[in-house]
């Protein structure tokens, strides 16, 4: 292998890439995009749930319900509609998520120490955004409970005991769970999957459409040296994203990474070689710029999207598609990323990571070198 | 019939900078095979896309079987046949199944679909292949199937733009009986080729070089008048000499 | 210098090439003719080491083309048909990556910059885009690249394709002294007229060579090339002679 000539291909891909507006804007312009969209647009968390609320009780007590609810973050009441049916439209206008009922007689029944049922009616449109909001809902409802119990056991005068059992939850690794903390390690392997892996798909196909294979071949030129000269320019490139995705992530959306940083240029270095591969390796294969696209899409981006822990928690996923997850390289990367960006985990408590895309990468640098030998270099 | 089949004077298409047609000025009589010669980027394909109202000229003024380039382009494409041996047909039909599909875009009726089809299957010989797939045919079957579809609305007028590239001798020779025949007929034809030789088939040519017009007449005339002293010259020397002496 | 033994290609179903043998000898000008589809493209692909042959043998100055790849590979240089530049590198960045290739460098890297530049008249366009070039340009910026490592075996296929007279005219030329500096050279062409130009030619139809030798013996007994081709076609497939159509 001659770095000669590993550097006079990387010299003309140079050339291509600069004189190319759509691969220059596909690597610089659509990373800030996606940043921006996911960053701001997909946002995971449940807060100020737009609630609607019928108080048919007009007591200080249902006000005082209603206050606290609205002072909670997570519910922000918007309307206060006068009957059970106008209360049904906002839900169906999808101006309200959550509509609350409060009967005449529920003041009447709390101080008769009766039960004082609440009606509440949530929109399933969104199962995960329901189930949050109900969640919230009775944590608000059960705490009120829980005080209510113990000034009447005071007022029986009775001691009041503490509540038998308590569970008192901490959430670690992402402290206030915010999802932007999970979502910016999830950009940045997205990020490098499309610049890496849609960028290289054209590259080798383009060849083949441009007749210039041929040429390639005639040429003392190795497969190692091809393969190496394609991805360089696009190596350096995918690692500036990364660099300017990390930076972005900190400058927009207060996401800091506290651990090593060279820990994460190390996976990042490793991860884009796989991603690079997997681009070459579907170039080579299809001999088509459009084939090599939708492909690219297809095996690429979208499981990295889709089946990498990042929009979709594997945990739920069925065990077929669970099997699928662990062939997915973003799986070990966002794995890496969470551990340095939310528990500081260090360069030993994720090593299996490591070795699992550095092995990756080397079956795909096999594949490749095979299928470029096959194809006549 | 008018006596010009096609008139076409200053001719201009211009492509953003790019003149690929320069100030073209020509007729073509009717009965005659009208040859267009020219190296590949010359203007040939773009000559006879305006010809046949594929496109609009920039400028300039012409008539094509005696409608206008401008007004009737649709008029001219009803009146005329046009062969391209690498765009006319579809590959994934047989040849069946492309007769029918012209037979319906140059709106022959129905009731002579029949009778046309016959008639272009038993003329091109293409008996034993109508029901097969055009891309599995050699290229000399397709050439001739392409010619065929051109020629189901019977029109006196035919355009055929690079006709015999990459086809065998022989079958390049039965193709240009086969012309000459439809010229005795009264079908006026013209034609663009790369091959120099084929001038030899037209009674009349135009030499294109770079969209403009390097020479016009018969070929005997073109190869006497530009190498007066030199008698067994033939065209490809003559259009050699003509490009060498411009500047 | 080179020697074709029993060579046949078959792709798939379809065989390309079927029992080919000849010779081409040092020093000389080789000429494959035939129509689209003879073989012609897949016989200069096996001589110039991009496919195997699915049976015989090809040897390169004394060197099995299989089983030395590689050395073959550094003796020659092949120009494929479509022309294989990159048309988004100028002239100048096209001969520099073909450079960077061969590993050359200081002086001799700038004397062969001018020399294969300067006699193929590029040397005004250098700054220009591959793709930007005429058609006629571009096969002589390609023939540049080919030529820059200074190969002693020099394999065309269908350099002169479609280019404009006077390009085709100059590129002979350029052919002319590479084989008057010792070179020895195998182009393919589909037109009939170049076939005078060369010291020896091969004639394909359909996979198989037809005739080989001087073009006088190739022409024996008939008036030109063309003549001469069709008769041996119509002896050896009959079929295709009786492919004649009419009205």
């Amino acid at each position: 292998m001659s770095l000669k000539k590993i550097g006079a291909i990387a010299r003309k891909e140079y050339y291509h890439l600069i004189r190319d507006f759509r691969s220059l804007y596909l690597a610089f312009f659509i990373p800030l995009l996606l940043i921006l969209l996911f960053g701001y647009a997909l946002s995971l968390d449940v807060d100020r749930i737009p609630t609607a609320v019928v108080d048919h009780s007009k007591t200080p007590e249902s006000r005082d319900f209603i206050e606290r609810l609205n002072a909670s973050l997570y519910f922000d009441v918007v309307a206060y509609p006068v009957s059970t049916e106008k209360m049904t439209r906002l839900i169906d206008g999808n101006r309200v998520v959550v509509g609350i009922v409060i009967p005449p007689d529920w003041t009447a029944r709390l101080k008769a120490e009766k039960d004082a049922p609440l009606q509440v009616i949530i929109d399933g449109s969104d199962p995960n955004y329901a189930g949050n909001t109900r969640a919230y809902l009775m944590a608000v409802v059960g705490e009120r409970n829980q005080n209510r119990l113990l000034t009447f056991l005071n007022r029986r005068g009775r001691e009041p005991i503490a509540v038998p059992v308590e569970a008192r939850i901490r959430v670690w690794f992402n402290e206030a769970l915010e999802s932007k903390n999970f979502i910016v390690p999830g950009i940045i392997a997205i990020i490098i999957m499309i610049v890496g892996a849609l960028l290289t798909s054209l590259v080798i196909a383009r060849e083949y459409e441009n007749g210039t294979m041929e040429t390639i071949r005639s040429l003392p030129v190795r497969a190692s040296e091809f393969f190496f000269g394609k991805a360089l320019c696009y190596w350096f490139i995918t690692l500036v994203d990364v660099l300017v995705a990390v930076l972005m992530g900190q400058v927009l959306f207060g996401v800091v990474m506290k651990s090593n940083f060279w820990l994460m240029i190390l996976a990042s270095m490793i991860y884009i070689s796989v991603a690079l591969s997997l681009g070459l390796l579907i170039s080579v294969k299809t001999r088509s710029q459009l084939m090599a696209n939708q492909m690219a899409i297809l095996l690429t981006y979208l499981p990295s999207l889709l089946l990498s822990d990042f929009v979709f928690p594997q945990q739920n996923m069925p065990a077929v598609l669970k099997a699928v997850t662990f062939a997915v390289p973003a799986t070990y990367y966002i794995d890496i990323l969470n551990g340095l960006y939310l528990r500081h985990l260090d360069f030993f408590q994720m090593w299996e990571n490591f070795a699992v895309l550095a092995v990756m990468a080397g079956i795909l640098f096999f594949l490749n070198i095979r299928a470029l030998k096959k194809a006549g270099l | 019939m008018h006596s010009e089949a096609v008139t076409v004077t200053d001719l201009v298409k211009r492509f953003g900078d790019f003149t690929a047609v320069d100030h073209v000025t020509f007729t073509v009589r009717a009965g005659e095979i009208f040859g267009f010669l020219g190296p590949n980027g010359a203007g040939k394909s773009t000559t006879i896309r305006m010809l046949c109202g594929i496109i609009t000229p920039t400028s300039g003024s012409g008539h094509v079987a005696g409608f206008d380039l401008f007004r009737q382009p649709e008029r001219i494409k009803e009146s005329i046949g046009y062969m391209s041996q690498k765009f006319s047909l579809y590959p994934d039909l047989t040849p069946m199944e492309n007769i029918r599909f012209y037979l319906g875009i140059y709106a022959v009726p129905p009731s002579s679909w029949k009778a046309r089809t016959e008639w272009v299957i038993r003329a091109t010989r293409l008996e034993s292949v109508r029901h097969r797939l055009t891309r599995d045919l050699p290229p000399g079957w397709r050439q001739r199937l392409a010619l065929g579809c051109a020629l189901l609305h019977r029109p006196r007028l035919l355009f055929l733009d690079e006709p015999t590239s990459g086809v065998d001798p022989i079958t390049r020779r039965h193709f240009w009986e086969f012309i000459r025949q439809l010229t005795e007929e009264g079908v006026t034809v013209f034609v663009t080729t790369h091959y120099m030789d084929e001038a030899r088939h037209c009674d009349r040519i135009v030499m294109i070089d770079a969209g403009k017009i390097a020479a016009i007449g018969k070929p005997s005339e073109i190869i006497q008048k530009t190498l007066p002293d030199r008698p067994g010259a033939d065209l490809q020397e003559a259009f050699v000499a003509l490009m060498r002496g411009r500047p | 210098m080179v020697l074709v033994k029993n060579v046949s290609k078959t792709f798939g179903e379809i065989s390309a090439v079927t029992e080919a043998s000849f010779a081409v000898d040092q020093g000389t000008l080789a000429g494959m003719i035939g129509s689209d589809g003879a073989g012609k493209t897949t016989l200069l692909r096996i001589i110039a080491t991009m496919i195997p042959p699915t049976s015989g043998s090809v040897i390169v100055s004394g060197m099995d083309a299989v089983t030395r790849r590689d050395a073959v590979k550094a003796l020659l240089g092949y120009m494929p048909q479509r022309f294989g530049l990159y048309p988004d590198l100028t002239v100048d960045e096209n001969l520099d990556f073909f450079m960077d290739i061969y590993g050359l460098t200081g002086a001799e890297r700038s004397r062969r910059r001018e020399k294969y530049l300067g006699f193929s008249h590029l040397t005004p366009f250098v700054r220009r885009k591959a793709g930007d070039l005429s058609g006629g340009m571009k096969q002589k910026l390609a023939l540049a690249c080919v030529l820059i490592h200074q190969p002693r075996l020099l394999i065309l296929d269908e350099p002169t394709n479609g280019v404009d007279p006077v390009s085709r005219q100059e590129f002979w030329e350029i052919l002319a002294e590479m084989k008057a500096s010792g070179m020895t050279l195998l182009v393919s062409t589909a037109y009939l007229d170049e076939g005078e130009n060369f010291d020896r030619l091969v004639i394909l139809h359909k996979g198989r060579i037809l005739a080989q030798g001087t073009p006088e013996a190739v022409c024996s007994g008939y008036p030109d090339l063309e003549t001469a081709m069709i008769k041996r076609i119509e002896t050896v497939d009959a079929g295709l002679a009786e492919e004649r159509f009419a009205l």
